[in-house]
């Protein structure tokens, strides 16, 4: 093998790298050909100052308010919203998730639950909050509602990898051992899910956190609610009072989430 | 021409990687560092294309003051100086080609950087530099596709596609088993000899240095306690050098890596 | 860990102390308190405090489910006429979500590689950055869009700015935690043959980059698709205007045909992304 044959043995892919690129110019194109930008008008540029006015002026009396109109009282709330939604999600999961594990139930049931599963995660949250809000009526009761459900959809499919990792090498020896059903679910598998569980459960937490915020736009309670009202009537300071309360609160969140979820996955030195 | 006049590394943390080195190294020679690990080989070798800055004494590089380069300079200065890992240090996900090809990269313009684009001159340089190392079957592989000792003949090639006047190799053979390592010194001698290329590398085999190196330079604790031919090391100085030791070989199953 | 230095037991085992086991054969051991009745117990009081914060009211659910059926069963019997009136908005949701993945995605990358320890040194502009990371994901994309839809007009201009926004600080996140794991050595052969910073990171380090870069932005594009389906609420066009249009005048038939479209769009997406995924790899 000379120099030369190896040259001419190089894989060409020029072509390959060329015909990728137009196809991805094109679909860029065809994204941006309907978004226009129409320039800021007046209202606009007055919107856009009064943003940035509110976001370094924050309305202190809605910060220290501990009414239920206040910030730490729509904090709270927010939280709660999250908190319910996300123990009633966990908890409803449990029986969808085993009845959508093919290591546990026929394939044709496990397929049923996991097409509900995927009905459950396709639906926006939002989508669903419109719908429960006719039952409930607005509030933070809706909120919790529709968290509750929308839940069960994301938190089920990680469930359902829990379940089907199980070592089923236990209940065997268990067997052995001579223990009944119930004993051998409390010996044998509860330990192997409960972190995993509780993991994911804090993982949903951390996005129920962020998407209670968003639910309030529609009327389900929380933060949201008073926050989009302030901007629909331009009250900018208080909107930058609801801003920073909701960045701190979803910042706060976050690291408080990643820290338990790594210790779970590590477990405690 | 490598020249130390008085040099002395000390570390921010105070420790001192070298102490008052006077050396004199000629184009063309095949110079083996040996010593203790944490004697301070890495730091000798690594202060020559500054990539550790001396902190007293002078060095000169054909009868450059590397202490006064900086930036592009530096960068230039660079260029002609080949380096070769004890890991090798090459892209695994990339092809070899790709591997050897990038040492062309400092100087080519941005846009041609960005996309990745090289001249059939460079192509054609790097297959000869891989024919150099007999591992141009290899061209269009994956670098992690290809044992120990076929990344760092790799990596050797990616030296030689730069045309450097110097090459300094950190422990070359410190990762790759007895046979591979006898193999990838040999490359280094032929180099040496056939290209006239200075070769300066630290090695932890005492045999391995003393069969193809011409000069040995000892190191313990920062200081230089041997400079000479290879073939006069004997051993009362390896006893020096090892501080009454044992001396390593290379088929020793290696067990630490050189550190700093 | 018998060579760390021995630490102070954490507040909870001082407070409850340890039970001290003596087996027969004189040894010892200590069995640290359960965590769990604390655990328990004041998840407990969270909760009693949650459901009376919220206003919770099982009785409710169950007075009215009959409303809730009535809604699901209309939202599942979509009406199939409706069909033409959707593609307009549907082409929109789906052109606002593509401009602002990319944008986003092209922002992301620098902005990844400065908030990366092992690239940028210089700590303060590090810290920096990734503090205006973090606040542009903690604010949710519908907020986005419904100050950028007051500024900018109705339409998709705002919607699309919301998304850009939002994957801009999504993607360099995912993406600066993928390159603090890269392996640096390559970097380090190219500094001690000349090379910039610059040009020994594109070579050295992009091709290392590259495959979990473009995971991350075809994953932010799914999440975009389905977040921009519900910009529109707010006015940043898109489906969204149709579920709020629909929803409001009780059209759950309509509204069913809307999901039904976005459902399959969802899963085609999805589909495309997994064949694009198994060429990379």
């Amino acid at each position: 093998m000379t120099v030369l044959e190896q040259l001419q043995a190089e894989p060409k892919n020029l072509w390959k790298r060329i015909v990728l690129f137009i196809v991805l110019l094109a679909v860029v194109a065809w994204g941006s050909d309907s978004v226009s930008y129409q320039g800021i008008g007046e209202q606009g540029s007055i919107v856009a100052s009064g943003i940035l006015h509110g976001i370094f002026h924050p309305n202190p009396e809605l910060l220290f308010n501990l009414t239920d109109g206040g910030v730490p009282y729509l904090v709270l709330q927010t939280i709660a919203i999250a908190i319910l939604g996300t123990i009633f999600g966990a908890i409803l999961a449990i029986p969808v998730s085993f009845l959508a594990s093919t290591n546990i139930v026929p394939k044709w049931v496990a397929y049923i639950f996991r097409a509900l599963i995927l009905l459950i995660r396709t639906i926006p949250s939002m989508v669903w909050a419109l719908v429960w809000i006719r039952v409930t009526g607005p509030g933070a009761f809706c909120g919790v509602v529709t968290q509750s459900v929308c839940s069960i959809g994301m938190i089920s499919k990680m469930y359902i990898t829990a379940i089907e990792d199980l070592d089923t090498g236990i209940l065997e020896s268990l067997d052995a051992a001579g223990c009944n059903t119930f004993q051998k679910i409390r010996v044998g598998i509860m330990p192997q899910l409960s972190a995993s569980f509780v993991s994911t459960a804090i993982y949903r937490f951390d996005i129920n956190l962020k998407d209670a915020t968003t639910l309030g736009i529609v009327g389900a309670g929380g933060i949201g609610s008073p926050l989009v009202q302030s901007i629909t009537y331009s009250r900018w300071s208080n909107v930058g009072a609801f801003l920073w309360a909701l960045i701190l609160l979803v910042l706060i969140i976050e690291y408080v989430s990643t820290r338990i979820r790594s210790t779970l996955a590590r477990g405690r030195q | 021409m490598i020249e130390f006049k008085d040099v002395s590394k000390t570390y921010p943390n105070g420790t001192k990687g070298l102490q008052h080195v006077n050396l004199q190294i000629e184009q063309g020679e095949f110079v083996a560092i040996i010593g203790l690990s944490g004697a301070g080989k890495s730091t000798l070798i690594r202060t020559i294309n500054r990539m550790i800055d001396i902190t007293e004494g002078q060095l000169t590089v054909d009868g450059t003051d590397v202490m006064t380069l900086k930036g592009s300079s530096l960068r230039k200065f660079r260029r002609k100086i080949g380096m070769i890992f004890q890991s090798f240090n090459l892209v695994s996900r990339s092809t070899v080609i790709k591997n050897v090809l990038s040492s062309n990269v400092p100087d080519m313009p941005w846009y041609k950087v960005f996309l990745g684009i090289y001249s059939k001159e460079q192509k054609i340089k790097a297959l000869e530099a891989l024919d150099k190392v007999n591992i141009l079957d290899k061209a269009y592989h994956r670098c992690d596709e290809l044992s120990g000792g076929q990344m760092q003949r790799v990596a050797l090639a990616r030296t030689l596609a730069q045309n450097p006047s110097i090459i300094l190799a950190d422990e070359p053979v410190a990762s790759l088993d007895p046979i591979m390592a006898d193999v990838v010194m040999s490359d280094f001698a032929k180099i040496n000899k056939e290209m006239n290329i200075t070769i300066l590398l630290n090695i932890h085999h005492v045999d391995l240095a003393l069969k193809y190196a011409t000069r040995v330079i000892g190191v313990r604790a920062g200081q230089i306690v041997y400079d000479g031919p290879a073939d006069q090391v004997t051993q009362d100085v390896l006893d020096q050098v090892y501080n009454g030791k044992a001396v390593p070989k290379s088929t020793d199953i290696q067990t630490e890596a050189e550190v700093a | 860990m018998s060579t760390a230095k021995i630490k102070k037991p954490p507040l909870f085992d001082r407070v409850f102390k340890p039970e001290h086991i003596v087996l027969e054969n004189g040894h010892s051991v200590d069995r640290p308190r359960s965590r769990m009745p604390l655990i328990l117990g004041s998840l407990l009081v969270v909760i009693v405090i949650s459901l009376k914060m919220t206003g919770f009211d099982f009785s409710v659910i169950i007075n009215r489910a009959r409303e809730l059926t009535v809604i699901l069963g209309q939202i599942f019997q979509p009406n199939f006429s409706y069909f033409p009136n959707i593609v307009r908005p549907l082409v929109e949701t789906i052109k606002m979500s593509i401009l602002g993945t990319v944008i986003g995605c092209l922002i992301g990358l620098p902005l990844a590689i400065l908030a990366s320890s092992n690239i940028n040194h210089h700590k303060p502009s590090l810290l920096a950055i990734r503090f205006i990371l973090s606040i542009m994901r903690s604010v949710p994309t519908l907020i986005y869009a419904s100050v950028l839809a007051l500024v900018f007009g109705l339409g998709t201009f705002a919607g699309t700015l919301a998304i850009t926004i939002f994957t801009v600080g999504i993607v360099a996140k995912m993406l600066y935690e993928s390159i603090e794991t890269i392996d640096m050595k390559p970097y380090e052969a190219m500094i001690s043959f000349g090379a910039t910073t610059l040009q020994a990171f594109w070579t050295a380090c992009m091709p290392q980059i590259l495959p979990t870069y473009v995971d991350d932005c075809l994953y932010c594009f799914e999440l975009n698709v389905r977040a921009s389906s519900i910009l529109g609420y707010v006015g940043a066009g898109g489906l969204g205007v149709l579920i709020r249009e629909r929803t409001g005048l009780r059209a759950y038939n309509d509204l069913g045909m809307v999901l039904l479209i976005l459902f399959l769009v969802v899963l085609v997406i999805d589909f495309v992304n997994d064949y694009i995924r198994s060429k990379i790899s």
